[in-house]
């Protein structure tokens, strides 16, 4: 399935706004300054996602994974690489010297930071679009890229795509880059794509 | 299904219930949808004082304000809505204010992971339910953690700092050889070219005296080379040894003038002294210190470029110490170069090695040759083109003029001069030093002071001296090879006052802890004085002793 240029464009703008909004919880709700860089979006199909991510992530990722149910559902995840997560983590622990590896009290904050960022964004969309999805567990991993992407795919036989959200989270006058994916169903993300583009035309109004 | 079966299920997760509550080792809060709290286990009940049948039915967010207080409510309003939510005890430190025992009987805040989940029955969010874990261990065991991880790489920081300081070493070690290889063979070369061709040829009168004048002048700086290097190894094993007297300054330093003054007058420059009136006598090793003299004057003059000056001074200190400076108007030294200036094989840098010859050992012999005077040496410098400063400073011992008079002596510290002569009249002090070179000063000093001085080299012959010469007292250094001076004080101190058992003893170290002097003072000595030793001091403590035990009550007369 292919999006578009409009609906690429539709989806890019939802998403930014959304953004905007998550920035603010975040940093609300974590005490330090945080500001999410505009979002780069792009659909691919799962089978694509190595490609797409590879480079980003050539060792270990460490992932911030939660399934979501409701009208859309499929797996959101915040992905970043071993070095953006201990500086991650460090930014928002207020010791000063740089960490070079994750202890446990490091993962648990990436693992609330990143429970906080999709909820907040999957949240927001629930708030334009009208579409309300509940969340399990948010569970921290660290493996491979084919790793995580195996682990994503649960029926080999349906299609699926990955909402790719490339962004950075600006804390203290650092960046650290991260991606948000969103796999989905191809029912999944037809449907969407059908409330963003009813929400555009409500913006029109 | 049977009725049984309901009854089994309910009757099991009755008793899961019943677990949590009771035997749960984390802590475990219900409430409804209205936030009233249902479920309060028993971990919760130890650790925060608080009963279920206190809390039970109470709003979570009433009994608890200071959840309100830290927006903490939100997170319960997110899992109302169907969210799980996580406080990360980095981020938030606790839930509710509990604590455990900490060090020595204190009790300090409990570190906190929570996790707050909501319960459903089908669609509906009925409830919550709060998972609190006590981390404060782990949290302890993370910073240990980390404070170990710092300390090793900043162990491994400065072990590969040292490291690359000793390989630094290395290469300049071998730089050097290098150097004088070629600067011990080029003077051959010279001689062995220019001597060749005498032996060949039959040369006109002024080309052979240019001949023998190069021969002589090449032989001559090897000499020095090769005498340098003498030193240096010398030095470096210890057995460089000082012939120390009372020596006048003013001649030295026009000796070792006069040896500079042509190559001065070659270039151009003007070579001048100032000696203070005061600055006369001092002790120390003449030729050595000729040999100071005149490393810097050749130093001096050798990066001093035509028409410029060198002037050397000599002034008495009002410390006592006197000071030695050669000043010039040469090239300088920069900022960045200063603090290397004295070591060995430096130079200031590998062109001016090229431009200016030598080995650069000149000026790490004079920082030797005077630190074993006891003194220091010192560089000032503007920076490059600015001329250069070197200032030696050298501790001088009290300045009795002779034995025979007294009344203009200086004396120091609160001795009248009749007392002192009283008391020095025919005083001996035993002195037991393994050092040459600290016997023969300390020798000096004293006998120019007016006490006769008899030495010995070891605990052994000190006993010997001991019953032989009859001293006043004894000056004995504590680190001595085989039997110390500790040793020794202990086996005179057993010997009857006839035979010197209750001399008094001055102990002479190179330690200076507090718990050495208690050691010498316990061991049998009677004060105890740092080395390098200071004469005046030396000297009071000993008239001290000396009058205090009272001269005639000495053993009996040899």
């Amino acid at each position: 399935m292919i999006l578009t240029e409009a609906q690429n464009d539709s989806l890019a703008e939802f998403i930014n706004i959304a953004f905007g909004r998550t920035g603010a919880a975040l940093s609300e709700l974590t005490g330090h300054r945080v500001m999410l860089n505009p979002p780069a979006v792009s659909v691919h199909p799962t089978g694509d996602l190595n490609g797409a991510l590879a480079k980003f992530v050539p060792g270990d990722v460490t992932s911030i994974h939660q399934v979501f149910v409701g009208p859309i559902a499929g797996d959101a995840l915040l992905l970043l690489n071993h070095d953006g997560a201990v500086h991650l983590a460090d930014l928002l622990t207020d010791g000063s010297t740089p960490s070079k590896y994750l202890d446990e009290s490091a993962r648990e904050v990436l693992t609330e930071v990143g429970n906080i960022l999709l909820n907040a964004c999957l949240g927001m969309f629930g708030n334009m679009l009208d579409i309300h999805v509940s969340f399990s567990v948010p569970r921290l991993h660290i493996e491979s890229l084919d790793e995580l992407i195996e682990s994503l795919i649960t029926e080999k036989n349906s299609l699926h795509y990955a909402l790719v959200i490339y962004t950075a989270f600006q804390i203290r006058d650092s960046a650290v880059n991260g991606y948000l994916v969103m796999v989905l169903s191809v029912a999944s993300l037809d449907r969407l794509i059908m409330e963003v583009e009813a929400w555009e035309e409500r913006q029109g109004q | 299904m049977t009725k049984k079966r309901p009854n089994q299920e309910a009757l099991v997760n009755a008793a899961v219930l019943r677990w949590m509550h009771d035997l749960s080792p984390q802590g475990i809060l219900m409430t409804d949808a209205e936030l009233r709290i249902l479920g309060w286990n028993q971990w919760l009940e130890d650790h925060t004082g608080k009963s279920a049948s206190e809390v039970a039915g109470q709003n979570l967010l009433s009994a608890f304000p200071e959840l309100v207080e830290r927006g903490l409510h939100r997170y319960y309003e997110w899992a109302l809505e169907g969210q799980v939510r996580i406080l990360s005890q980095r981020l938030h430190g606790r839930l509710l204010e509990m604590y455990v025992p900490g060090k020595e009987n204190t009790q300090v805040q409990m570190q906190q992971s929570v996790r707050i989940s909501p319960l459903y029955q089908q669609d509906r969010v009925i409830g919550t339910i709060t998972i609190i874990e006590d981390v404060t261990e782990r949290v302890k065991r993370e910073a240990e953690l980390q404070a170990e991880i710092e300390a090793r790489s900043l162990l491994l920081a400065s072990e590969k700092s040292a490291r690359q300081e000793a390989e630094k070493a290395n290469r300049l070690k071998d730089d050097f050889l290098a150097t004088i290889s070629h600067e011990l063979r080029s003077p051959l070369t010279a001689m062995l070219g220019w001597a060749s061709i005498l032996l060949t040829r039959e040369l006109d009168r002024e080309t052979t005296t240019k001949a023998i004048e190069t021969i002589h002048r090449n032989a001559q700086a090897q000499h020095q080379l090769i005498s340098d290097l003498l030193d240096v190894s010398r030095i470096i094993s210890g057995k460089l040894r000082l012939n120390v007297q009372l020596i006048e300054l003013p001649p030295i330093i026009e000796a070792a003038m006069d040896s500079v003054r042509p190559a001065a007058a070659a270039k151009n420059i003007k070579l001048e002294s100032s000696i203070g009136a005061e600055a006369n006598k001092i002790y120390g090793d003449a030729d050595r210190l000729q040999q100071v003299i005149w490393n810097l004057l050749t130093n001096a003059i050798k990066f001093t470029p035509k028409e410029g000056s060198v002037r050397v001074q000599a002034e008495k200190m009002g410390s006592g110490d006197l000071e030695l400076t050669v000043v010039d108007t040469g090239s300088g030294i920069s900022k960045e170069f200063l603090p290397y200036v004295f070591d060995r094989f430096r130079q200031g840098d590998a062109g001016t090695t090229k431009l200016h010859g030598g080995l650069g050992l000149g000026l790490s012999i004079v920082r030797q040759l005077i630190e074993l005077h006891g003194g220091t040496v010192r560089v000032e410098s503007e920076g490059e083109g600015k001329g250069a400063t070197f200032i030696v400073s050298l501790p001088v011992a009290p300045v009795i003029a002779n034995k025979d008079d007294f009344e203009s002596a200086e004396v120091s510290r609160d001795e009248g001069t009749s007392e002192l002569r009283t008391i020095l009249e025919g005083s001996r002090v035993l002195i037991v030093d393994d050092e040459q070179d600290t016997r023969e000063l300390v020798k000096a000093i004293l006998e120019h002071t007016g006490f006769e001085v008899i030495t010995s080299s070891s605990a052994a012959e000190a006993l010997v001296a001991l019953e032989k010469f009859r001293p006043h007292a004894l000056v004995c250094d504590v680190g001595m090879p085989g039997e110390d001076g500790y040793t020794l004080i202990s086996r005179v101190r057993v010997l009857p006052p006839e035979r010197g058992g209750q001399t008094p003893a001055v102990a002479l170290t190179s330690y200076v802890r507090g718990v050495d002097r208690q050691r010498a003072l316990n061991s049998g000595f009677q004060a105890h004085l740092a080395k390098p030793v200071d004469s005046g001091e030396l000297i009071s403590v000993l008239t001290h002793l000396m009058k205090n035990t009272g001269i005639e009550n000495r053993f009996s007369a040899p």
